[in-house]
């Protein structure tokens, strides 16, 4: 466990490494996060506070965390199956899958930098909502929002390796991240509650992770709600990653068996 | 154990050969062609030794290495690498290291060190060996003093040092080498040769399986020579063995003071003709022996200035026996 944690660690640093070696791409990267949160900030105050879905929440407010949370979700989604054709298309997937290191190791690895970065990106923008904007966050909700975190850092995970295996078995980009990263935005209360969306269609969100990430957030951090008031949040969360884990794990050594005998593991 | 570091059996190895636009539309759903990559590979390498794959483009050099590495799985037939199965990846990835050409199977932003301390961990290097491994290896390739400096901007010779490097980060004893002389100068291909010869292989005790079209370099390094054509495992012995295949006669160049030579028991394959004495290059029909050359010279009068038997060139082999398979 520990020599797995140590590879992982190994790949966040290469990544880390590359990634300073862009040093001006990162202070640009934190000043675009900070005008996007000023024109949030203003475009929300056209939005009527007591709009259906808010659940008393300031505009500005629920969408920041929607906004911030995007990212991570699309890291979750895009950077497995991008860091794998990245790497195939560099040519040093074949240098790693030559190491004793496995292969399921080696895709799960690859996305660990951007998770870490998504991670440290949601930080930015919860720093710059605090101290900017004045956001004001609970801290009795933090214990349901660290296992809310963990349940969306695992299920993203599980739709991220069933991207990648897509990659793997394809060669292309998968139709998984173009459906999933729309129906995201659109039913995942990302921007905007469902409530404002026509009844017929709300239900479909229920089946959407990210409905429930956000939900278990934005209760924790900006209304201070614990683990009884979101259980029913964590329970659908922890069941969709029940499934999606395991299904990523299995599809992917599917797709690198599949792979190897076509000999096309490290082509693109 | 066994007395073979790698052993393969029956190895096939087919690919679905990709389809055309035209082919899709026709049968949307229908599996394309298959190419025969191996067909019934047996190999035997023996521990410690160089032993090389030589073969024309799309032989199935580096399908076979890869078979070897566990990147691609055989249709049929079995690998051992090291004793061990390359169905059971983990075991065998510990004994083997791979070198091939791609100079871009590295971080190009990173330095030597930053890419060599990720590709440690990759190897099961333990943390606290890891910076002391990756000195030792950088100064035997003599690459100490670029260690820091970012990857872009090494050589050609310098990168397949780096490579070389890497594969010898978890000190295995088997080395794959696809082609690994092919993009350096003469000098650092000399360089390298000498590297694997006396370092690697005569020093470490490695073995070293090395797929080339370089007949050069496989004459310098290889202790035995395995020829494919088309998938097919054609010719496998030692260098002098794989030169010798397929002649029948002996050769001989004739250093003489006539500029014609009178009929005899031989082929006149080629002359120099100079000033001076004329060389020409004899092939002597079996079952004729050197004598009977010499006295057919001496009885016609001319004087023999010189003779050197002339090895049969591994080069002439090689096409001799890629020719074969193409006829047959």
């Amino acid at each position: 466990m520990i020599s797995l944690l140590l590879k992982m660690w190994a790949f966040i640093k290469r990544d880390f490494e590359s990634e300073v070696s862009y040093r001006l791409a990162f202070v640009l990267q934190v000043g675009g996060m900070f005008f996007s949160l000023l024109a949030f900030f203003y475009m929300t105050g056209m939005i009527d506070p007591d709009s259906a879905g808010l659940d008393g929440i300031r505009p500005f407010d629920w969408m920041l965390v929607g906004l911030s949370f995007q990212f991570y979700f699309s890291a979750a989604l895009f950077s497995f199956s991008q860091k794998i054709r990245g790497e195939q298309m560099l040519g040093t997937l074949e240098a790693m899958l030559v190491s004793p290191t496995p292969t399921s190791m080696v895709i799960f690895s690859s996305a660990a930098f951007d998770f870490t970065y998504g991670a440290i990106r949601v930080m930015i923008y919860m720093a710059f909502a605090v101290l900017v904007f004045g956001v004001k966050l609970y801290a009795t909700g933090l214990g349901a929002f660290a296992l809310g975190a963990v349940l969306t850092l695992l299920s993203s995970a599980g739709l991220g390796i069933l991207s990648a295996s897509f990659i793997l078995y394809f060669k292309r980009g998968n139709p998984i991240n173009f459906l999933l990263s729309g129906a995201t935005t659109f039913l995942g209360s990302v921007f905007f509650p469902i409530e404002q969306l026509p009844a017929w269609i709300q239900p479909a969100s229920n089946y959407l992770p990210v409905t429930w990430s956000l939900r278990i957030v934005r209760g924790s951090l900006l209304q201070g709600k614990g683990f009884a008031e979101l259980q029913r949040e964590l329970l659908a969360l922890a069941v969709m990653t029940a499934v999606l884990l395991p299904s990523g794990l299995i599809c992917s050594k599917f797709a690198i068996r599949k792979a190897k005998l076509e000999g096309s593991l490290v082509h693109y | 154990m066994s007395n073979y570091a790698i052993e393969g059996h029956g190895l096939e190895k087919s690919f679905v050969k990709k389809r055309t636009f035209r082919e899709l539309l026709r049968r949307p759903f229908g599996e394309g062609e298959r190419v025969s990559a191996l067909r019934g590979v047996d190999l035997a390498v023996e521990r410690g030794e160089i032993f090389a794959l030589l073969g024309p483009n799309g032989a199935g050099k580096t399908t076979l290495l890869k078979i070897l590495s566990s990147l691609i799985l055989p249709d049929e037939g079995r690998a051992l690498v090291g004793g061990h199965d390359t169905i059971d990846e983990k075991r065998v990835k510990r004994h083997l290291g791979l070198v091939n050409s791609d100079e871009r199977s590295f971080y190009w932003r990173l330095s030597a060190r930053q890419n060599l301390r990720f590709f440690a961990r990759l190897y099961d290097v333990p943390g606290n060996r890891i910076d002391a491994r990756i000195d030792e290896l950088l100064t035997r390739v003599d690459m100490m003093a670029a260690a820091d400096r970012p990857f872009s901007g090494y050589s050609s010779g310098m990168k397949q040092r780096i490579a070389i490097t890497r594969a010898l980060l978890h000190d295995p004893p088997i080395l794959l080498m696809d082609e690994p002389m092919s993009s350096l100068d003469p000098d650092n291909a000399r360089e390298l040769r000498r590297f694997v010869l006396e370092e690697l292989n005569r020093r470490d005790g490695k073995t070293i399986v090395l797929a080339s079209h370089n007949l050069r370099e496989v004459e310098v390094l290889a202790n035995r020579v395995a020829i494919l054509v088309a998938g097919k495992m054609r010719q496998v012995g030692t260098v002098d063995e794989v030169r010798r295949w397929g002649v029948h006669q002996r050769r001989y160049r004739l250093t003489v003071d006539a500029d014609t030579l009178p009929s005899g028991p031989f082929e006149i394959v080629s002359r120099e003709a100079g000033d001076g004495p004329h060389r020409f290059l004899l092939a002597l029909e079996a079952p004729a022996e050197l004598p009977q050359l010499l006295d057919v010279m001496h009885r016609a009068g001319i004087a023999v200035l010189g003779c050197d038997r002339v090895e049969p060139d591994l080069e002439d082999a090689f096409s001799r026996i890629v020719a074969t398979e193409e006829g047959s």
